[in-house]
């Protein structure tokens, strides 16, 4: 494939798809995710925000906050209303670290990403210790990306995976 | 963007091109002739910018590696100053002088070229008096890992952030696509493929 001039393309249907599967396949099973080498086994769930839009538009035209977000009768009527999900509050545990992070919009800007505090003194070590910590979170993510690639571009994502996600959406799955 | 505490912000991007010999001296050399520098008195309305250290937007000296450059994380902030006058304030003002000077040569009317010259001494006192706006980016840039974050999603406020890193660095700063996690670009290939899923899915 050509590489576009400024690199690869930005395509928001594949953030919008990649979100939702987020949410399900966290609430499928349990939160607990294989992601194989070099990631491993990790907790991710949807914390407390989503965000919807329109799939006409760019702007954010719903949002739901709180704890029960994601659990929340109007986010599920937002999907099935035909909104797309903008961006999710993502929660994360891996080993005995834990992250959030605010994936967001169409080019899955990492924002608000909350580091364990593993080094709180001295400004180098700090520093240091934030990337690391911030590059790990960035692995975990591909991870989860890769790991929905692989599902979307397999046959089970038309066989097994929409008539589950739709079962889902309207709340019989 | 939270580099030392608090949550941590930004737009990605991938840093391509080569790196010189001996870039920490080459960078150490370029920032220092590209730093933020104090306008002479008188600015005027144009926009001034240059680098500054992330700890002060007032340490414009980046001899010492130990302030900005952590092993092989760069630490940069982007200062840009720019003098506003109140618009509305400064065509009031304006005009009561053009009146001043009709009334003291008995005129009705101010020449063109005379209001000009009014103005051109009126916006010369005030921007003479005034303070800039200022305007700190800050960007965490890991030379090994060839990324960097940047602390806006502003587009104006990132195309001016690129073009200056290209300036000084003579690296392109390419804005990073989720497409980039994926391994291979058969696997890139194999996503785009796809047709988008039904809106109740989430697809657009």
């Amino acid at each position: 494939m050509a590489e576009a001039k400024d690199g690869l393309p930005i395509l928001p249907h594949v953030a919008g798809e990649f979100y939702v599967w987020l949410w399900w396949a966290s609430e499928q099973q349990s939160g607990r995710f294989d992601l194989g080498d070099p990631v491993g086994a990790v907790d991710a769930w949807i914390d407390d925000r989503l965000a919807f839009r329109l799939p006409s538009e760019t702007r954010v035209s719903a949002i739901m906050t709180g704890d029960d977000a994601p659990d929340a009768m109007e986010s599920r009527a937002a999907l099935a209303g035909g909104k797309v999900v903008n961006e999710l509050r993502l929660a994360i545990k891996r080993d005995d670290r834990e992250f959030s992070v605010t994936l967001k919009g169409p080019a899955m800007h990492l924002g608000q990403a909350k580091l364990p505090a593993m080094v709180t003194e001295g400004g180098e070590e700090v520093v240091f210790e934030r990337m690391h910590l911030y590059e790990e979170l960035c692995l975990i993510v591909a991870g989860l990306f890769r790991h929905y690639a692989a599902v979307r571009a397999s046959p089970a994502w038309e066989v097994d995976v929409v008539p589950a996600l739709r079962r889902w959406v309207v709340g019989e799955g | 963007m939270g580099i030392l505490s608090g949550a941590l912000s930004g737009a990605r991007f991938r840093v391509e091109g080569d790196l010189p010999a001996g870039f920490r001296g080459v960078f150490r050399d370029r920032l220092n002739a590209t730093a933020f520098q104090e306008p002479p008195q008188g600015q005027g309305k144009e926009e001034v910018e240059g680098w500054v250290l992330t700890q002060n937007l007032l340490d414009t000296d980046f001899t010492d590696l130990n302030r900005w450059l952590i092993q092989d994380y760069a630490l940069l902030a982007l200062r840009v100053d720019k003098k506003r006058l109140p618009a509305r304030l400064f065509r009031a003002t304006l005009e009561k002088r053009v009146q001043v000077w009709c009334a003291e040569r008995g005129l009705e009317r101010c020449p063109a070229a005379v209001k000009n010259e009014l103005k051109d001494n009126l916006e010369a006192e005030w921007l003479a008096r005034s303070l800039p706006s200022v305007g700190v980016t800050e960007a965490v840039w890991s030379i090994e890992g060839r990324y960097l974050v940047l602390g806006t999603h502003s587009e104006s406020t990132t195309d001016r952030f690129r073009k200056r890193f290209l300036q000084t660095f003579g690296l392109h700063l390419v804005p990073w696509s989720p497409l980039d996690w994926l391994a291979t670009s058969a696997d890139v290939e194999a996503l785009i493929a796809q047709v988008p899923a039904d809106v109740s899915l989430g697809g657009a």
